[in-house]
């Protein structure tokens, strides 16, 4: 009697164990958008391979230029060709589809925005993704008489030396100082002045 | 018959339960597949890369060396080579390609003080910057522009125009000084401090002094 009530329970256990393994299995969600790559390899990755691409690179046919600006700078300007996915909606699903679809086709896209930094941000989410086929436009864009012009810019450029401005100045404000310093002992002897008078007031 | 094989078999049920709970363990095995995925969500790491939150102006970070904030600390991702030739007082070097390195998680992953990433534009500090926020590390800011900013904006600021408002000529002091404080050296300055330097050791003594001879001179009135 006792023997069955034991297995009785172990049954009932094991049924509720495997129906919530089960429960769990059919509700569990696949993340849509996953990592392909850890923050390591992507780190090892971004320092050494290449991912700029030039204006003047971009005939080759296998470039597809994105365009990540949002609709109003699209429509005001934009390089030739380009398609306008906005860097906010980048992970959408009819986005991801366009990213999936060149990558099927063995295109690479080239992403862009108005300066080198604002592509920076969805191109290495989507190259952690695993999209390896993406690639960052290094230019400059700016209107004219609201006429986009794009320029090469470099990134990470340094664009003065600090040490040496910092250096010349003190250089150049050093050929007056010597003489400042001399001028200035006669004012220790006013002082001394000032100190005569005091205790000659006081005495009166 | 039919009783005994039932028994038989029956005799065998813990180890038969134990056996299906070490195969649904088996299941774990396959789950280092998922180790990739480490970090916050694709989504939440964009809309995080893409608010400008993480930027912090120049004249901010000028004010905090200034006067010294110990909260903060300065980690320059750019090569070693730049590193040496100008940087930030008081920064660490961490190159971009060595963030990860042993050692480095001790300044980036911490809740004691606020990071401050720059490089010499924002480019290369945003993306150290991206890989620490999918990692979760907090308190990671990122010098807005880099040391070019830095430079046009703290060491040489742009002497504003007459016809500018006054708002533009207060910054202009601020970042003058400021850029003194960081050892850029005026010409009129010297005119300024040389004198300065002269009072602020002979008054002193002077003062002292006097002091001490008028007491005892009123007082023999």
């Amino acid at each position: 009697m006792k023997e069955l009530e034991k297995t009785k329970r172990i049954s009932i256990a094991a049924v509720l164990f495997i129906l919530a393994v089960i429960i769990g299995l059919l509700t569990y969600k696949r993340p849509k958008n996953t990592y392909a790559i850890n923050t390591k390899s992507t780190l090892e990755k971004l320092t050494s391979e290449n991912y700029l691409v030039a204006l003047n690179e971009l005939n080759n046919p296998d470039y597809v230029l994105i365009d990540i600006r949002n609709q109003y700078d699209f429509d005001k300007g934009h390089l030739e060709n380009a398609i306008n996915v906005y860097a906010a909606e980048i992970l959408s699903e009819d986005n991801i589809k366009v990213f999936e679809e060149l990558k099927e086709n063995n295109k690479t896209a080239v992403l862009y925005g108005n300066n080198p930094q604002e592509p920076n941000a969805p191109f290495l989410i989507l190259y952690q993704l695993g999209y390896e086929n993406i690639k960052l436009l290094a230019i400059e864009n700016s209107y004219l008489q609201n006429k986009l012009i794009t320029k090469n810019s470099e990134i990470e450029k340094s664009e003065t030396d600090v040490t040496a401005f910092i250096n010349e100045s003190i250089k150049k404000a050093n050929t007056a100082p010597i003489v400042k310093v001399v001028v200035a002992p006669p004012k220790k002897v006013i002082t001394v002045e000032k100190k005569k008078k005091a205790p000659a007031e006081g005495g009166c | 018959m039919v009783k005994k094989k039932i028994a038989k078999v029956l005799a065998f049920r813990y180890k038969i339960l134990a056996a299906i709970l070490i195969l649904l363990a088996g299941g774990l095995v396959l789950l280092p597949k998922y180790q990739k995925h480490e970090g916050i969500k694709p989504e939440e790491l964009l809309s995080n890369s893409i608010s400008p939150e993480r930027y912090m102006t120049t004249d901010r970070l000028a004010h905090i060396i200034i006067n010294q904030d110990p909260s903060f600390i300065l980690i320059d991702v750019r090569d070693e080579k730049s590193f040496a030739s100008y940087t930030l007082p008081n920064a660490i070097n961490i190159p971009l390609e060595k963030l990860f390195d042993e050692g480095s998680d001790n300044y980036l992953n911490q809740n004691q003080y606020d990071v401050v990433l720059f490089s010499n534009d924002n480019f290369y500090a945003d993306q150290a910057w991206i890989l620490c926020n999918r990692l979760g590390y907090k308190h990671m800011r990122v010098l807005k522009g880099g040391i070019n900013e830095w430079f046009t904006t703290i060491i040489n600021p742009l002497k504003p125009a007459d016809n500018m408002p006054a708002t533009d000529f207060e910054l202009y002091a601020t970042r003058k000084a400021a850029s003194m404080f960081f050892g850029v050296v005026y010409p009129e300055q010297v005119k300024v401090e040389a004198p300065k330097i002269v009072k602020k050791v002979a008054p002193k003594k002077v003062i002292t002094i006097e002091k001490k001879k008028k007491a005892p001179a009123e007082g023999g009135c």
